[in-house]
C-alpha cells in the first residue's frame, strides 16, 4: 500500500514498475529473413552476410565467410553471371550492388595476401572419397569434402586441373595467374590430385568403388551436341568449344574471313570475341534466343552474360538474335553462306516448348565458316548407368543443363554435404531454399540514392584477347558499395528501432552473445512501429499467445 | 541470427543505455503514440540538467499518475493554461540562484494554440530563457479527441464530425508559427517525430539559445487520427512530404531554413490512411471540393515556405534520416 | 524605524526585508502601489530580485508557483478580479503544498464594477486551501507579511495576507519598518524540501485516483488546522523581536464580563474601537478581532465568546442567497458552546461604502430587539431601489 506523499509528488522513473507489456496483442521479434542475393546464388553464398563484414572493415572475415561456400571467388567474381545482382533489391531502388566486384576484390586480396582457407586438415584415417573431374564442380566437391573432414583424391583426364575454367575461358575474362592461384590454394588443403587419369580409360568406376567409400562425379559434358542443318554438315566442321579450347591452349586459331557462330551462350560469345581479336573481318553470331533487354523474359534471353554480350557488340561482333539457320549454302563441301530465318521458341499444346521458324522471313548471310556452339552433352558411354547408386554422387554440367560455374560450385558443396551425411548414416539434408524477403518488406525511406561502383572496362581500341578487359574496383569503391547494401533481412545496427520506440522498450544490449538490441517485453505495447520502420525487415510481429 | 532471448538482464539494461532517457518506460500512452516518442526524443536531446513545466494534456496524464512517474528529470505540472508562466517563474528563480539548469515548458496543441496562448505570448514577449515545446497532435486528444485551433481544416473530431451539413472542422488550422514569428524571438522551428535527428538537433539549438525558443513537434495520434499505431512514423513523414506540415526554422520572425521536399506527394496519400479524413474520399462533390482544398493548402505551404528547390539536398525529406550501419546519425 | 508611510509602501518594504528572489506583478487597483514600490526598490538596487511583469494575474500567481517550486522565495499581490482570475491556481498551489505569500488588497468584485474596498475577494477564496490572515492596520500589515513567510515555509501552505484596499493601502500611517537584522533573525533562508532539482528529480503535480484523493484533501485540511500553532508561534516570536503582537489568531479587547461582543475583521476594528470610546454610554462591549479566517480558530473563538449573551458579527462580504460568511462560520463554531450568545449577523461597507462611527449604535440596537438578526445588510438604503427589487 503506497503512502500518499505531501503534495502528491511522485518519485522519478517509478513507472518502470508498471508492466505495460500486458496490453500487447502482438509482439515484435528479431527474425532473420533470407536476402534475395543469398537465395539466388547458385553457389550457396550469402553476399549480404559477407558484404556486411566488408562494411565493417573486416575483409579477411568476409573472405572466410565467402569461402565457406565458394572456394574460388577470384574466379567467380570474374566469370559468374551473377544472378545475385539480378535479384538484388537495391536494383528496384537504383542500381543493384556490384556483388561480383566485391567478390572479385576479396578473391584478389586473398591471393595477394596469401590467405589460407580456415580449414583443419582431415585426420589420416578419415573416410576416403574420390572426386572425378577437376572442373568447378569437382574442385568445389573436393574442397568441401576436405572441409567436412574427409580424405579426398581428385582425378582429372587433363594434365592440369580446372576443367572448362582452364580450357574454355579466355584470359581476357579469366587471367591464368588468377586461375592458377585459386586452384593451387584449393589443392593445398590436402587433396591428392591425380592428373592424366581418364575414367573409363585409365581407371574404372569399379576400381574407384573398391578404393573409396564414396564417389563424386563431375566429368562435365565432354561430347559436343550433334548439329546439322537438314542433315548437311560441312566437311571442315569444328565445334565452338573445340576451337575455343584450341585457341586458349595453343594461342592460334584457323584464319577465317567471315564466320557465323551458331549459339547464344558464353562459349559462342567467347569464341566470337576471340575470333574478332584474332583479326577475323566479320564475326556473326546467330541465335534463336533474344538479346537481353528490359522487355525480354529471362527464358527467352541469350544465356550468355549480358555484360559479355555488350562487350562483344562493342568489339564488333554482329549478333542476329531470334534467328536460326534454315539452310547451309554450300559450294561443294564448303560453306559459302547461310540462310537464316526468324525463329522463336513457343509453347505447344502439351506445354512443351519447341522452336518454330517462320516461313517468309529468310535472309542470306555470306560466310565462309559455320561454327556451332550449341552446347555439350554427357559422355554416357562411361557414366550412363550410374544413376541410383547410393555411394555415387554427381554434379556440375553433367547433372543439369544449367551449365554455370557457380551452379557447379554449388553442386559440389551440396554433394559434399550429402556424402558426409551418407557416410555418417544420416538422412539426406533437405533441399528447400527459404523464400527471400520481399522488397515491400524493407523500408526504403531510410536509404538514399548512391551511384553503383562501376569497374573500369578497357576501351575497345585497347582490348586484346590476352589482357583482362574488366578491372576490379578500388578499395574506396568497395567500401562505398558495401555501404549501399540494404542488408535485406539482417540487422545492420542502424538504431532505428531503438530510436523510434515510444515506450523505451528497445534496449541496446551489446552482450557477449553479439546481440545488439533486446526487446523489453515488460513494457513493449506491440504498437509495431519498430517493425514498420526497420529498414531491413528484421522485425516481425507475431500474435501474442 | 535467430531470435532467442539474449542473456542480458533487461532491468539492468535500462540503466546502461547510451542515451539519456528522460522519459522512461511504463507510461500509459496509447501504443504508437507520437507524443510519447516526441517527448522521449526531446528529453534525450536535452539531458538531465533540465526542469520541465508541463501543461495538462495527454503527455501529463500518461506520465504522472500517482504514485508512478515516467520522468527522470525534475518535472512540474500545474494547470492547462499556465505552463509558460510557471516556466517563467522557474527561470527567474534559477537566474537568481545562479544555476545554469535549462528550463523547458511543454504542452499539447490545446494548451499552446488555445487556452495557453496568452501565457505563451507573455513568456515570449519577455524573452525568458525557456524552450517551449508544443507536441501537436491536432486536437484535444486527452479528453477524447476534440477539435482545437490546431486541428486541420476538414478533419473530423468528436466536436467537428462530418455529416449532412458538415465536412469536419470548418475553420483552418491556426497559423501558430506566424504568431510565434511576430514575437521576434531568437529561434522557432517546426519538427516531426518522423525525423528524429532533425528534431534532436533543433532541441539542442533551442536549448543553446539565450532567450526564448519555440519548437512545434508534429505528433501523430493513432486513436484520434484513426490509424494503426505502427503507421505513426510513416504518416508523420507523409505529412512533411506532401507539404501539409512544413519543417522550417525561424529566427526573429524570418524563415531561415526550410526542409526541402525532394518528391512532393499528393496530399491524398497522407490523408487516406487516417480515419479522420475518410469522409473526403466519398464520391460527393463536397468531398471532392474539400479534398482539393486541402491539396491547395499544401501547395500554398510549399509556395510560401519554398519547400521545393528541384534538387536533392543532404537534409531533405528523403535524406535527413538515412540510416548507417552501426547506427551513427548526424544528430 | 518609525515613519509616516503609505500602507502599500510599508508592505513593499516588509516584503523586501524578507529577501524574495522572484516577484511577479500585474497591475490592478488598489494593490498596484505595492508592486510599484518594489520595482522602485529593485531599480535602486535596494532589493536584488527578479520582477516578472506578467501579462495577467493568472500568470502572476503561476510564475511565483514555479519560482517557489524551483527553490526561491516568491511573492505577488492582487485584488478582486485578479484574485478571482487566479482561482484555479490558488487551489493548485495549496494542493501542491507550495509555500508562497500573496497580499490581497481587498476590493469589491464586479459586476457591478467597483474599485473600492470590501472583502468579498478574499472571502470567496476561503475554500482554496490557503491560510488567510487579516490586518487591522498598516503596522499589522507589515508585521503579518513578515510572519507570513515563516508560517508558509514551516507549514508548506500558502498564505494570503489581506489588507483593506484604499483604507489601508493608500493611507498614510506612522509605521515601524523593522531592520534587516530583525527580519533575518526571525526568517531563515528559503528552503523547500520538494524543490525542483536535477540532482534529486521528482514529479510534482500528479494525477490522483479516488483511492487516494480523499487522503490528499484530508492532509490539507489537517495541515490548515494545525497551522494555528504556527500562526501563534510566529506572532509570539515576532513579538519578542519587535515588541508587537498582531493578534495571533483572534484578538479580544474589552472586559471579560462584557455581555455584548462585536466580532469583525480588518480595518473596521479601528473604527469600532474609536466608536466604543465615543459611544461610552453603551457600556462594556467586547471587541473580537478575527485575524485568521483560515484556519478558522474555533477553539479560540469559543473562549473569546464565553460569557457573552449577545454577539454581533460584522462583515464586509456576503454569500448572496445565503447570508453572512463569517456569521455562518461563527454560528457553526458556537453551536458547540454550552451556552452560546444570541448572534446577530450584519454585512456593511460593501463596495467601499464608508463605515462611520455611527454604525456602532446601530449594531447595538439590534441586540435589544426581540429577535436576533439572522442576517442583514445594515447600511442598505432601500429608497435607492425600485419597489419590486427591494
Amino acid at each position: 500500500m503506497p503512502i500518499l506523499t505531501r503534495g502528491s509528488f511522485a518519485n522519478a522513473a517509478t513507472s518502470l514498475a508498471l508492466k505495460t507489456g500486458d496490453w500487447r496483442l502482438q509482439r515484435p521479434q528479431y527474425r532473420h529473413r533470407s536476402a534475395p542475393c543469398a537465395v539466388g546464388c547458385p553457389a550457396g553464398e550469402n553476399p549480404q552476410a559477407y558484404i556486411a563484414m566488408v562494411a565493417e572493415g573486416n575483409l579477411r572475415g568476409a573472405w572466410e565467410m565467402l569461402v565457406a561456400a565458394n572456394p574460388l571467388p577470384a574466379i567467380t567474381g570474374r566469370v559468374c553471371h551473377h544472378p545475385c545482382e539480378s535479384a538484388c533489391h537495391r536494383g528496384s531502388y537504383d542500381q543493384p550492388i556490384a556483388i561480383h566486384s566485391v567478390e572479385r576484390f576479396l578473391g584478389d586480396r586473398a591471393i595477394a595476401e596469401g590467405w589460407n582457407y580456415p580449414l583443419k586438415p582431415s585426420s589420416p584415417d578419415a573416410p576416403r572419397v574420390a572426386v572425378v573431374g577437376a572442373g568447378p564442380a569437382g574442385l568445389s566437391a573436393a574442397y568441401h569434402l576436405a572441409r567436412l573432414g574427409l580424405s579426398v583424391t581428385l582425378f582429372d583426364a587433363e594434365p592440369e586441373p580446372g576443367g572448362l575454367l582452364r580450357s574454355a575461358l579466355p584470359p581476357y575474362r579469366l587471367p591464368r595467374t588468377v586461375l592458377n592461384s585459386e586452384i593451387a590454394r584449393l589443392l593445398a588443403v590436402g587433396i591428392a590430385f591425380k592428373p592424366n587419369r581418364r575414367v573409363g580409360r585409365d581407371v574404372s568406376i569399379d576400381e574407384l568403388r573398391a578404393d573409396f567409400q564414396a564417389i563424386f562425379l563431375g566429368p562435365g559434358t565432354s561430347r559436343p551436341r550433334e548439329w546439322s542443318v537438314d542433315g548437311t554438315v560441312p566437311s571442315d566442321l569444328r565445334t565452338g568449344l573445340d576451337l575455343l579450347r584450341e585457341w586458349i591452349s595453343i594461342g592460334a586459331i584457323p584464319t577465317y574471313n567471315r564466320v557465323a557462330i551458331i549459339g547464344g551462350g558464353n562459349t559462342a560469345i567467347d569464341l566470337a570475341r576471340v575470333l574478332k581479336f584474332s583479326g577475323v573481318d566479320e564475326v556473326h553470331l546467330i541465335t534463336f534466343q533474344a538479346l537481353p533487354g528490359p522487355a525480354v523474359r529471362r527464358e527467352e534471353a541469350m544465356s550468355a552474360a549480358p555484360r559479355e554480350i555488350g562487350q562483344a557488340l562493342e568489339e564488333g561482333v554482329t549478333i542476329h538474335d531470334r534467328r536460326g539457320v534454315r539452310r547451309l549454302i554450300m559450294r561443294g563441301n564448303r560453306v559459302v553462306g547461310v540462310e537464316t530465318v526468324h525463329m522463336k521458341e513457343l509453347g505447344t499444346a502439351t506445354g512443351e516448348r519447341k522452336l518454330v521458324s517462320f516461313e517468309g522471313t529468310e535472309t542470306i548471310l555470306k560466310v565462309d565458316h559455320v561454327i556451332p556452339a550449341i552446347g555439350q552433352q554427357l559422355d554416357s558411354s562411361v557414366f550412363g548407368n550410374l544413376l541410383g547408386q547410393p555411394s555415387i554422387f554427381v554434379g556440375g554440367d553433367a547433372r543439369s543443363a544449367a551449365g554455370t560455374v557457380s551452379g557447379a560450385i554449388g553442386d559440389g558443396c551440396r554433394a559434399a554435404i550429402a556424402i558426409r551425411n551418407y557416410l555418417d548414416g544420416l538422412p539426406p539434408a533437405g533441399d528447400e531454399m527459404p523464400r527471400p524477403i520481399a522488397f515491400d518488406d524493407l523500408n526504403i525511406n531510410y536509404f538514399d540514392h548512391a551511384p553503383r561502383a562501376e569497374a573500369l572496362i578497357l576501351e575497345v581500341e585497347h582490348r586484346s584477347a590476352e589482357k583482362e578487359i574488366e578491372a576490379g574496383i578500388s578499395h574506396q569503391d568497395l567500401n562505398a558499395e558495401a555501404h549501399r547494401c540494404f542488408s535485406c533481412g539482417e540487422c545492420m545496427s542502424c538504431d532505428n528501432c531503438w530510436t523510434l520506440c515510444p515506450d523505451n522498450a528497445v534496449l541496446k544490449a551489446d552482450t557477449r552473445d553479439g546481440w545488439r538490441y533486446a526487446f523489453d517485453y515488460d513494457h513493449c505495447k506491440g504498437c509495431g512501429i519498430c517493425a514498420n520502420e526497420c529498414p531491413v525487415g528484421f522485425i516481425t510481429m507475431f500474435d501474442e499467445q | 541470427m535467430s531470435s532467442e532471448e539474449p542473456s542480458a538482464n533487461i532491468a539492468e539494461l535500462h540503466h546502461k543505455q547510451p542515451a539519456f532517457r528522460g522519459l522512461e518506460a511504463g507510461h500509459l500512452a496509447c501504443p504508437g503514440c507520437g507524443q510519447a516518442l516526441g517527448a522521449r526524443l526531446v528529453t534525450e536531446a536535452i539531458g538531465p540538467d533540465v526542469i520541465i513545466a508541463n501543461a495538462t494534456g495527454c503527455l501529463e496524464v500518461f506520465t504522472s499518475a500517482w504514485p508512478r512517474s515516467s520522468w527522470r528529470v525534475p518535472w512540474i505540472h500545474s494547470l492547462f493554461e499556465n505552463a509558460p508562466a510557471v516556466a517563467s517563474g522557474i527561470e527567474a528563480a534559477l537566474k537568481m540562484q545562479g544555476r545554469p539548469t535549462k528550463v523547458v515548458a511543454m504542452g499539447g496543441d490545446g494548451g499552446t494554440f488555445d487556452i495557453g496562448l496568452q501565457s505563451l505570448s507573455g513568456m515570449l514577449e519577455r524573452n525568458h530563457n525557456v524552450l517551449y515545446v508544443c507536441f501537436d497532435n491536432e486536437g484535444y486528444m486527452n479528453t477524447g479527441g476534440h477539435r482545437s485551433g490546431s486541428t486541420p481544416h476538414a478533419a473530423v473530431t468528436m466536436t467537428s464530425p462530418s455529416g449532412k451539413k458538415r465536412m469536419g472542422k470548418r475553420h483552418l488550422k491556426k497559423d501558430l508559427l506566424a504568431i510565434i514569428g511576430a514575437h521576434q524571438i531568437p529561434y522557432a522551428a517546426t519538427a516531426t517525430v518522423a525525423y528524429p535527428s532533425d528534431l534532436r538537433a533543433k532541441v539542442r539549438r533551442g536549448i543553446e539559445i539565450e532567450g526564448a525558443a519555440f519548437l512545434l513537434v508534429h505528433s501523430p495520434c493513432p486513436l484520434g487520427w484513426g490509424h494503426e499505431g505502427a503507421l505513426s512514423i510513416e504518416i508523420a513523414r507523409l505529412a512533411v512530404q506532401t507539404g501539409f506540415f512544413p519543417i522550417v526554422e525561424m529566427e526573429r520572425g524570418a524563415v531561415v531554413n526550410a526542409m526541402q521536399i525532394r518528391n512532393v506527394r499528393p496530399v491524398a496519400e497522407y490523408l487516406r490512411p487516417q480515419h479522420r479524413f475518410q469522409h473526403l474520399f466519398s464520391d460527393s462533390p463536397e468531398a471532392r471540393e474539400e479534398l482539393e482544398h486541402l491539396q491547395q493548402l499544401a501547395d500554398y505551404n510549399i509556395e510560401r515556405y519554398r519547400l521545393t528547390s528541384g534538387q536533392s539536398e543532404s537534409r531533405d525529406t528523403e535524406a535527413t534520416d538515412t540510416v548507417m550501419r552501426g547506427g551513427m546519425r548526424w544528430s | 524605524m518609525l515613519r509616516p508611510i503609505e500602507g502599500s509602501a510599508a508592505v513593499a518594504h516588509a516584503v523586501a526585508l524578507c529577501r524574495p528572489q522572484v516577484i511577479a506583478g500585474y497591475p490592478i487597483t488598489p494593490q498596484t502601489h505595492i508592486v510599484e514600490k518594489l520595482a522602485r526598490l529593485i531599480a535602486d538596487d535596494q532589493l536584488r530580485c527578479e520582477l516578472i511583469s506578467v501579462e495577467s494575474e493568472f500568470s502572476a500567481i503561476s510564475a511565483v508557483l514555479g519560482a517557489a517550486a524551483a527553490g526561491s522565495r516568491a511573492y505577488t499581490a492582487s485584488s478582486a478580479q485578479g484574485i478571482l482570475l487566479m482561482t484555479e491556481v490558488l487551489h493548485n498551489i495549496a494542493g501542491l503544498r507550495i509555500p508562497l505569500v500573496m497580499t490581497c488588497a481587498n476590493r469589491a468584485i464586479g459586476a457591478p464594477v467597483s474599485a473600492w474596498n470590501d472583502q468579498q475577494d478574499s472571502m470567496v477564496m476561503r475554500d482554496a486551501g490557503w491560510i488567510q490572515l487579516y490586518c487591522a492596520n498598516n503596522q499589522e500589515a507589515v508585521d503579518t507579511t513578515i510572519q507570513a513567510f515563516r508560517i508558509a515555509e514551516r507549514t508548506e501552505l500558502p498564505v494570503m495576507v489581506c489588507m483593506d484596499g484604499y483604507v489601508l493601502t493608500h493611507t498614510l500611517e506612522v509605521v515601524d519598518i523593522p531592520t534587516q537584522q530583525q527580519v533575518d533573525a526571525f526568517l531563515p533562508a528559503y528552503h523547500f524540501a520538494r524543490s525542483l532539482d536535477p540532482r534529486k528529480p521528482i514529479t510534482i503535480g500528479t494525477l490522483v485516483t479516488p483511492e487516494f484523493y480523499t487522503e490528499a484533501r484530508y492532509m490539507n485540511h489537517r495541515a490548515l488546522l494545525r497551522a494555528q500553532e504556527e500562526i501563534l508561534a510566529a506572532d509570539r516570536d515576532w513579538e519578542k523581536i519587535s515588541g508587537r503582537t498582531s493578534g495571533g489568531l483572534i484578538s479580544v479587547d474589552g472586559s471579560d464580563d462584557a455581555p455584548v461582543g462585536i466580532l469583525s475583521i480588518g480595518s473596521v476594528m479601528g473604527t469600532l474601537s474609536d466608536a466604543r470610546d465615543h459611544f461610552a454610554e453603551f457600556g462594556p462591549v467586547k471587541l473580537i478581532g478575527l485575524r485568521s479566517m483560515r484556519p478558522f480558530p474555533i477553539d479560540d473563538l469559543k473562549v473569546a465568546c464565553d460569557g457573552l449573551s449577545e454577539l454581533i458579527v460584522l462583515e464586509r462580504a456576503l454569500s448572496p442567497g445565503g447570508g453572512g460568511i463569517i456569521g455562518s462560520e461563527v454560528r457553526a463554531a458556537l453551536s458547540e458552546a454550552h451556552s452560546p450568545p444570541r448572534i446577530h449577523n450584519f454585512a456593511a461597507g460593501l463596495g467601499g461604502r464608508d463605515m462611520p462611527l455611527e454604525i456602532f449604535p446601530k449594531l447595538l440596537e439590534a441586540t435589544r430587539a426581540r429577535d436576533a438578526t439572522r442576517f442583514a445588510i445594515i447600511d442598505v438604503d432601500t429608497a435607492k431601489i425600485a419597489a419590486e427589487d427591494r
